[in-house]
């Protein structure tokens, strides 16, 4: 194990991370900007660095400041969090070059899971259901109209060598492909000086379920069961459970069996989750697989009752996983509640500044309570960065024993100085619909709660 | 311990380059790679379509045909030798020679990179041209430096002879070849034949040298054909009764083993290579993995200006050549004018060694710049040394050029510029680390020499083609020539426009022919490089010799990182 980590995230992560570097007798040096100076997570760190200015290209996205930092302070590994540095493969493989652990998968996987395209074909091979679609850019109008026609209307064309909405077009007949097609082309031509094109069956609404994964150095990976992140606003994730509503237990066995042996299959080493779309009629399909530890670990740790961040650094430091899937087991019911400092009764608009007061509940009548936080009384929330400010879990027998628990937990939580999300979760953990399950990815918008 | 910590290089393309930029520059090398791919596919037709319909009559696969099945599925054969004897003709009947009638390319087979040689069977029924014979024997020696196997897919019905007197006798002439089949078995490096149809006369003696020799039953051996045999008509001997396998394998053992037709021999050839040892190349990886630049290779195709006086990034070239786009410059701040590094390709070290064409600052006349693309004295000690230092600890070099030449004038030579251009010619001439030049663009004057040019024995050189070979570029040779006539600015002195008009045609014949001299299409041609490569397929080439200079042990020095010759130098500058 190592005797000192450099941290190169900043709040409730790096607080939470510090957290199991304390408790497995690790130091921590956490890298902060010049806007996070004096910041809480800082106090129970064993040594803070200050990387750079506020600006995030300059500190926390400063690779040469980051790997400075960590060659300063002796450090043996160097954990992303999420975010920033935490799928940059040239980051990972710069790490290497140091000497550095980085605790995270391979630059090589980073690399892999970050392409699309690739992802799709490395899933696919390892028996998991995709998204019906084109096998990689398909060659010209033909073999587009080939695949939608296998893949069934309405699609999606999609440019291969980039995002962002640019060279993307759907397409509800076959009639419209022609026209659909030489527009995206033209426009993914432009925009990425390459016209090739993907093609993919589009799937509305449905429900995001993802799986995390460990996966050792040496070729064994395990699945520690699924969470439901369904509940977002503009594909931001607000709330997530664990269990998911929407899984039997036989489906959640053998989609996590799978994601296990996918992940096995090209060597995925440490943390990872495959994100899931259940379609409106009941398919499941890999979307795509996030190559570091996510924001809503919590609520597996909560039910499964092991620390992500321990598994990581053990395996990064590597350790064979200690933990064979037999060995995973799940109780009870966890809920994630991501506490931003937004104002949910003006649009979510982003509410920075100065906390004056800050209450956590310790305890709550019938389950478990925790917080994982980046913020303090005293403490000025940078506008510099993500608005979100702490995560409240809570944990439960069953899932109506969660939501109780939850909704005591936030009217226990306190908050002065700022404007957050709690109102927002209060009256969501009552809404009928939420109550039964029954929501999807668009579900929040339309409720509008 | 010393670390070998490459930084992030480049920028996206739209930062590097504008648009209007990017697409007039495209639009020009697309013109060229067109044209390039038009000779390709011109030479890989060979004689053309009825050729090919001889070569089926018969049951045989085309050469093509052969190669393609040997490679593993879905990955890359590089041709190189493609565009030897291009534009020429032979004989009173002016014929061809596509590709002097034989393919050279690095194939890969069962993840081993080997040399294949195949007689081109749709060329005059696999003849030996003049150049054949140079061609075949640059292949094997491309193999012995790097020790790789070699597959010959034999299928030769000796010379051409009408040529004759141009392949028989020289010092490089056809029976050179029998020579580098001796000296590749004399270093371990494994050596396949297939024999697939004749092998006539000294086209024997290629196959046997072999380590291991399959025939098809189409196929014979024999020193003079039966045509040259007193009485065989009579006797009603061919060919295939002299020397066919019921001959060779099973009487004089001079072949092994007898298969029934071409696709049974390739596939055999293929068994044979799996036997061989894995390749290194993961061990020298160190734990790295390979990985493409993070800035597409693709884009290299539009990174270059189409006025070969007009200057380009040097190191967002370089960006989309090395894994990660990591680099490891040495020496940033002396002799800027040259940028040199290591990086990984595919994993591995590989060193570069590169012209910056920016201006940049002189060293001794502060204000002042200098053009890019010349060898001055700093840059040329920094790139000595930087081989050198490669050289001692192995690791594979690729020289960039886009050279004029060697610093000039008063100032120049009091520096002692001959004793430092010397010892970079020294260097580079000594060295026996793996080094591959890649021309490209300008390729002038002894720069081209001191840079690892083909006279410096570079293992291989490519060229692509904005190209440019020459002594000096054609307007420099012009003013050379008719310097008399010039006064200092380079203008012209005359009595009259008629006598200035008449210079002018005639520093302007100087340039024109040079110009036709400098084609990278007649370089190829006379085997002055090796292959034309569009830049868009540079990333795939030097990934693949990079790859091939690791893939054999025992044979050359390769050090472990933590004690390069290179952390020295760095240390003490």
């Amino acid at each position: 194990m190592f005797k000192r980590v450099l941290i190169a995230n900043r709040g409730e992560i790096a607080a939470r991370i510090v957290r199991t570097c304390r408790r497995l007798g690790v130091e921590a040096v956490v890298a902060h900007s010049e806007a996070d100076t004096g910041a809480p997570w800082l106090a129970d760190a064993a040594a803070a660095v200050c990387i750079g200015p506020a600006p995030a290209r300059q500190s926390y996205l400063d690779a040469d400041s980051v790997l400075q930092a960590a060659e300063q302070t002796g450090c043996q590994a160097i954990h992303p969090g999420y975010g920033f540095l935490s799928e940059n493969a040239v980051f990972a493989a710069r790490c290497a070059q140091h000497g550095f652990a980085f605790v995270g998968p391979s630059a090589t996987a980073i690399r892999r899971m970050g392409d699309k395209i690739e992802a799709k074909r490395t899933m696919a091979a390892a028996g998991v259901p995709t998204i019906p679609g084109s096998n990689g850019a398909v060659a010209g109008l033909e073999e587009a109209e080939q695949a939608a026609a296998k893949a069934g209307y309405p699609v999606l064309l999609k440019a291969a060598a980039g995002g962002g909405g640019k060279g993307m077009r759907r397409c509800d007949r076959a009639a419209d492909l022609a026209s659909a097609f030489a527009e995206a082309s033209r426009e993914a031509e432009a925009a990425f000086g390459d016209a090739r094109l993907y093609l993919e069956k589009l799937v509305e609404g449905g429900r995001h379920v993802e799986f995390q994964v460990l996966g050792d150095a040496y070729g064994h990976a395990i699945h520690l069961g699924e969470r439901e992140c369904s509940i977002q606003r503009h594909h931001q994730k607000l709330v997530e459970e664990s269990p998911s509503p929407a899984l039997t237990p036989g489906e959640r066995d053998a989609l996590g069996h799978r994601a296990a042996a996918a992940a096995a299959s090209f060597g995925y080493r440490n943390a990872g989750t495959l994100e899931f779309l259940r379609a409106p009629d009941g398919a499941l399909y890999f979307m795509e697989m996030n190559t570091r530890l996510q924001v809503e670990h919590p609520v597996t740790e909560m039910v499964t009752g092991l620390d992500l961040v321990e598994q990581q650094l053990m395996i990064a430091a590597g350790r064979p996983l200690a933990l064979r899937q037999d060995d995973v087991t799940a109780s009870g019911h966890a809920i994630e509640l991501r506490i931003n400092a937004e104002d949910p009764d003006a649009g979510f608009r982003p509410d920075p500044g100065l906390c004056t007061a800050l209450a956590v509940p310790e305890r709550v009548g019938h389950g478990s309570v925790r917080w994982d936080g980046g913020i303090a009384a005293g403490w000025r929330v940078p506008a510099n960065y993500d608005s979100l400010v702490g995560k409240l879990i809570v944990h439960a027998g069953t899932r109506a024993a969660a939501i109780a628990a939850g909704k005591e937990a936030l009217r226990g939580l306190r908050i002065e100085g700022i404007k957050t999300t709690i109102p927002f979760h209060l009256r969501l953990l009552d809404d009928p619909d939420f109550v039964r399950g029954a929501y999807d990815v668009l579900w929040l918008e339309r409720a509008g709660v | 311990m010393a670390k070998v910590v490459l930084g992030p290089i480049g920028t996206s393309r739209e930062r590097a380059l504008g648009d209007d930029a990017w697409r007039a520059q495209l639009a020009h090398a697309r013109a060229l790679n067109a044209a390039l791919e038009a000779k390709r596919e011109e030479v890989r037709r060979g004689w053309g379509a009825s050729y090919e319909e001889r070569v089926k009559k018969k049951g045989k696969l085309t050469t093509w045909e052969r190669v393609e099945r040997l490679r593993d599925r879905g990955t890359d054969v590089l041709p190189f030798g493609t565009l030897v004897n291009y534009g020429r003709t032979f004989g009173e009947d002016a014929k061809t020679s596509p590709g002097a009638g034989v393919v050279t390319a690095f194939v890969q087979v069962e993840g081993r990179w080997v040399v294949a040689i195949a007689n081109d069977n749709t060329v005059a029924s696999g003849s030996w041209w003049p150049q054949t014979p140079e061609k075949i024997q640059r292949a094997q020696e491309v193999a012995l430096r790097l020790r790789l196997p070699v597959v010959y897919l034999v299928d030769c019905s000796g010379l051409f002879l009408p040529e004759q007197a141009q392949t028989f006798p020289g010092r490089t002439g056809a029976g050179a070849i029998f020579r580098m089949n001796a000296l590749l078995s004399s270093e371990g490096v494994p050596q396949i034949a297939g024999v697939h149809g004749d092998c006539i006369a000294g086209g024997g003696y290629m196959p046997i040298i072999s380590d291991v020799v399959y025939m098809t039953e189409q196929a014979y051996m024999v020193i003079a054909g039966a045509a040259l045999v007193k009485g065989a008509k009579a006797q009603h001997i061919t060919s295939l009764t002299i020397g066919g396998p019921d001959v060779h394998v099973h009487l004089s053992r001079c072949a092994d083993h007898r298969v029934p037709d071409d696709a049974t021999l390739i596939d055999c050839v293929r068994a044979e290579i799996a036997k061989l040892p894995s390749p290194a190349c993961a061990y020298y990886r160190y734990g790295a993995d390979p990985a493409p630049p993070r800035f597409a290779p693709e884009e290299l195709d539009g990174f270059f200006p189409a006025d070969h006086r007009h200057s380009y990034a040097i190191r967002e070239v370089l960006a989309r050549l090395v894994d990660h786009s990591l680099f490891g410059e040495f020496l940033p701040d002396v002799g800027r004018e040259m940028v040199c590094g290591v990086a990984r390709v595919e994993g591995l070290y590989a060193g570069f060694v590169a012209n910056n064409l920016e201006l940049t600052d002189h060293e001794v006349h502060r204000g002042r710049k200098r053009p890019g693309g010349i060898l001055y004295r700093d840059g040329i000690a920094k790139i000595a040394q930087f081989s050198r230092a490669c050289n001692d600890d192995g690791i594979p070099v690729f020289w960039l050029q886009d050279v004029s030449g060697f610093d000039i004038g008063p100032e120049a030579e009091r520096e002692g510029l001959l004793g430092f251009g010397s010892s970079l010619i020294y260097t580079n001439s000594t060295n026996d680390v793996p080094m591959f030049s890649v021309l490209l663009r300008k390729a002038s004057g002894a720069g081209y020499y001191a840079m690892d040019g083909l006279p410096y024995g570079p293992v291989l050189q490519l060229a692509t083609p904005l190209t440019r070979l020459a002594v000096m570029e054609g307007r420099t040779l012009a003013i050379g020539a008719y310097n008399a006539r010039l006064d200092d600015e380079f203008r012209i002195v005359a009595k009259d426009e008629a006598e200035a008009e008449e210079i002018r045609r005639g520093m302007a014949a100087v340039e024109e022919r040079i110009g036709r001299d400098m084609d990278p299409v007649l370089a190829a041609s006379n085997r002055d490089v090796d292959e034309i490569v569009r830049p868009a397929e540079m990333r795939r080439w030097i990934g693949a010799l990079t790859t091939m200079a690791y893939q054999a042990t025992g044979y050359r020095r390769i050090k472990n990182p933590r004690i390069w010759s290179l952390h020295d130098l760095e240390a003490i500058t």
